[in-house]
């Protein structure tokens, strides 16, 4: 196999997530539970025998930082390659932030140069999917491919939200359009591309183009030899609260597209030390995920609940993600809410309460769906009332409440 | 100070039956995803203890897997450290453990080399919660040579219990190994011992043909007593040898009890485990989940009342599982009935199938009467149970037993298959 570096790039600042990733890249927004966004790629990594990998930081990256560690949980603290952490460093101007994928990609072309690779396999932190890479680079190989893009049909209403391809009769791609307003094909490039290493090097200092798909690509692919890989599986861009949502819920299926189950592709994560699950006699718990370190006295339905969380008794959660140690109140009621890690939910408070309607007014496009947000470490003080579409950001005190207990639809704290 | 802690972990568990037939009983799974050593290893790293050897002799594999290099516990360490101390050859000599003292004993180099001022000898298999150094600060406040952890048992119970009998100052003035008359005081001996390196190397290498050294509560302690500045540590939390089928019954349930003194999401004093990566339980649309504790993999679509879930089982629709245990990747059938069971790993329970039928739960096992007689039935690692069969009370079903095993559509109480 070719001797492969990947980068994974999770430095983006993702705004459409709202209060998930005020604090923290896209990359480490909790999924499913116990995992966090970037753990789908970093065990595709290891589960297709890729061992060196540098992640690429650059937004609020802490939270990520303390996730990866050294890399243990997915065999990447290795003597050899492994884990490597890649931050963007200042230049004596006060510039060095990088402005975009293959922005961020050239600031470690040193890396790339240094070592004797045959490609470089570019990946987003911030897509749940399964996949063997290993198919993808053979074909890379067999074709002797410049660029190979992994693509997957999309909706033809989609196709305004990615990078569409179009491939001739022999998989080669012919033309590479960034999110057209009219497309001609719906093969959607998934933002992974593996590039012949010394092709990479030196596409990336004759061009100064920030992007991989709004600049390089489309210029690229005619003159250079690109293929396309086609993707079947189930992947998902979990970049909007309504996409995000919607991903975790459809875990609690019978049989989800996303199978966490499977032995032979185990998801790797970094996962605290916790007790079971603790379901008292008071609890009722039904069509809902549950992490070790979970203690439920009250009603749980069809809701993701993430370690160490606590339902009191009488309280009920319904149609919600609740994070790691977040601490759900007596008689509180949560209904379609995403509650962040270590928020407070105070007794008898009522999260998610009245019509969907009215969209969030700071953010009409990005909170309309009826969903609250209630941001990590928020303290909701006992017997307030929140409705839909709110986005309350993250430490936010008791005191910032309004004297009436009252936070209508639509607002934002 | 240095302080080297050993834990004894070789013992054969016969009274676990079946449990601890193919692994030795520190690794018998407890309280879902723990096995029974992660609260005394994980009570010496929460006590800043992080030089440990474990001891093993019986059946040591599981024990070998699951405490690999120790990194769960933070002792995979340039120094100190983990070690795992198997029975072994010499040049003119080799022996298995003949005891506890006796297995110390064949490890004195251990000790010498690591320049121990202080030996923790600890028990494997107890299920507690406790800070070392108080039994430490106890030991140098007296300057004992042996420090004994003991606790208050009721006084009827004092016959199944190392006994020891202390003067005002709390030094042991005598020990009695079950006493058969109730006149010794209630000071249980919990097998936690402090020594001096130096009191210990001393008394161990003494032994001979007709002074043994062979096990701590039967020659080395009242040898001690007599000669040297023994003390008694009274720990007063919760404490159990879950050394029985009952008591690891009964402590499992114990568990579920809101009111128990003993907090397993405790963030001050972690227990930790080698765990598997699995994803979250999930909790199916028809479940009904009571009073239970429930791990990571698991997947309920069933009923499940008052019972502990190790990760990895599946609960079928319909299914109903009562007052159990039922331990990692074990498959129950839709329709299958569960009560007063404990069911060890990769179990498959055919559909409908019902274990632990019968009002009588007094018909004891044949075979064990004196270890399965109070209606709890008890099914062996990877055995396979018929779809339909109808299985009594005190039921041993052995390990990797299928369905050509059983002769018929019911078992009695009291078999064993």
């Amino acid at each position: 196999m070719l001797r492969t570096l990947a980068l994974i790039l999770a430095g983006g600042d993702s705004p459409a997530l709202s209060v998930l990733t005020a604090e923290r890249t896209e990359a480490a927004v909790p999924f499913g539970g116990k995992y966090r966004i970037i753990d789908f790629t970093l065990s595709n990594c290891v589960n297709s025998g890729l061992y060196n990998v540098g992640v690429l930081t650059q937004y609020r990256p802490r939270s990520l930082h303390a996730h990866l560690g050294v890399g243990r949980p997915w065999d990447l603290d290795r003597a050899q390659g492994g884990l490597r952490i890649l931050h963007p460093s200042p230049t004596p101007d006060g510039g060095g932030w990088q402005r975009g994928t293959a922005d961020a990609v050239r600031y470690n072309l040193d890396l790339i140069e240094d070592q004797p690779y045959d490609a470089v396999l570019i990946l987003a932190g911030d897509h749940i999917y399964k996949m063997d890479y290993r198919p993808l680079l053979q074909l890379h190989e067999e074709r002797e491919a410049d660029v190979t893009l992994a693509v997957r049909s999309v909706s033809p209403h989609d196709t305004h939200r990615f990078g569409i391809v179009t491939v001739g009769g022999d998989g080669r791609v012919d033309r590479f359009d960034e999110k057209p307003r009219r497309a001609v094909s719906n093969l959607a490039s998934m933002g992974i591309y593996v590039f012949r290493r010394d092709f990479l090097i030196e596409l990336l200092r004759s061009d100064d183009g920030y992007d991989f798909g709004r600049h390089l690509l489309p210029k690229t692919v005619s003159r250079a030899r690109a293929y396309a890989y086609n993707f079947q599986g189930y992947w998902a861009d979990v970049g909007t609260v309504q996409a995000y949502y919607e991903a975790n819920l459809a875990l609690l299926a019978e049989t989800p597209a996303l199978d966490l189950y499977d032995p032979e592709w185990v998801i790797h994560t970094t996962s605290a030390d916790r007790p079971g699950v603790e379901l008292s006699a008071t609890a009722r718990v039904e069509n809902s995920l549950l992490s070790d370190g979970c203690r439920v006295y009250g009603t749980v339905s069809s809701s993701v609940l993430s370690p160490g969380v606590y339902v009191s008794p009488g309280a009920t959660v319904r149609g919600s993600i609740i994070m790691g140690d977040a601490w759900i109140g007596p008689d509180a009621v949560v209904d379609h809410c995403i509650i962040d890690e270590y928020a407070r939910v105070g007794a008898g408070a009522v999260v998610g309460e009245g019509e969907a309607t009215t969209p969030n007014q700071a953010a009409p496009d990005r909170l309309n769906t009826g969903l609250t947000l209630i941001g990590a470490r928020a303290r909701i003080p006992e017997g307030v009332t929140i409705g839909r579409n709110v986005a309350i950001m993250p430490r936010t005190p008791e005191n910032a409440f309004p004297k009436g207990k009252i936070v209508a639809t639509g607002s934002t704290l | 100070m240095r302080v080297v802690a050993m834990i004894m972990a070789g013992g054969e568990g016969t009274r676990l039956s079946v449990l601890s037939e193919k692994r030795a009983k520190p690794s018998v799974p407890f309280a879902g995803k723990f096995r029974i050593i992660d609260f005394t290893l994980s009570n010496c790293v929460n006590s800043g203890i992080f030089d440990v050897a474990v001891l093993t002799q019986y059946r040591p594999h599981s024990l070998n897997d699951h405490i690999g290099i120790g990194k769960p516990w933070d002792l995979d360490r340039a120094r100190g450290g983990v070690r795992l101390l198997q029975p072994y050859q010499g040049r003119n000599d080799e022996s298995w453990y003949r005891g506890t003292s006796d297995a110390i004993y064949q490890n004195l180099n251990f000790i010498k080399e690591r320049r121990a001022d202080l030996v923790l000898i600890l028990s494997g298999d107890h299920i507690y919660k406790m800070d070392y150094n108080t039994i430490i600060a106890t030991h140098r406040r007296f300057n004992a040579d042996l420090t004994v952890g003991v606790m208050e048992v009721p006084l009827e119970q004092t016959d199944r219990f190392g006994i020891m009998t202390t003067d005002e100052q709390d030094r042991i003035i005598e020990f009695t190994e079950k006493p058969k008359n109730r006149d010794k005081g209630n000071l249980a001996s919990m097998g936690i011992y402090v020594f001096n390196a130096e009191a210990l190397i001393r008394r161990l290498s003494e032994g001979s043909e007709n002074k043994p050294r062979i096990d701590f509560g039967k020659n080395v302690i009242p040898a001690m007593v007599a000669e040297d500045r023994v003390y008694a540590h009274r720990f007063t939390g919760y404490w159990v040898d879950v050394g029985t089928i009952q008591s690891y019954w009964e402590t499992s349930m114990a568990l579920l009890d809101p009111n128990l003194d003993f907090d397993l999401y405790d963030p001050n004093w972690v227990i930790r485990t080698r765990s598997e990566e699995r994803p979250p339980a999930k909790i199916g649309p028809q479940a009904r989940v009571t009073s239970a504790i429930i791990c990571n993999g698991c997947t309920v679509r069933g009923t499940v009342e008052r019972s502990v879930l190790s990760p990895g089982v599946y609960i079928s629709p319909g299914a109903i599982v009562r007052e159990s245990v039922v331990m990692n990747d074990t498959w129950v059938g839709p329709g299958a009935v569960l009560d007063r069971v404990i069911v060890d790993k990769q179990v498959v329970v055919g559909a409908g199938a019902h274990l632990g039928v019968g009002d009588d739960l007094t018909v004891p096992n044949k075979l064990q009467p004196d270890k399965l007689n109070t209606g709890i039935t008890v099914v062996g690692k990877s055995a396979h149970i018929p779809p339909g069969i109808s299985i009594g009370r005190n039921v041993v079903i052995n390990a990797d037993r299928d369905a050509e095993d059983f002769a018929g559509r019911e078992v009695p109480s009291g078999e064993t298959i």
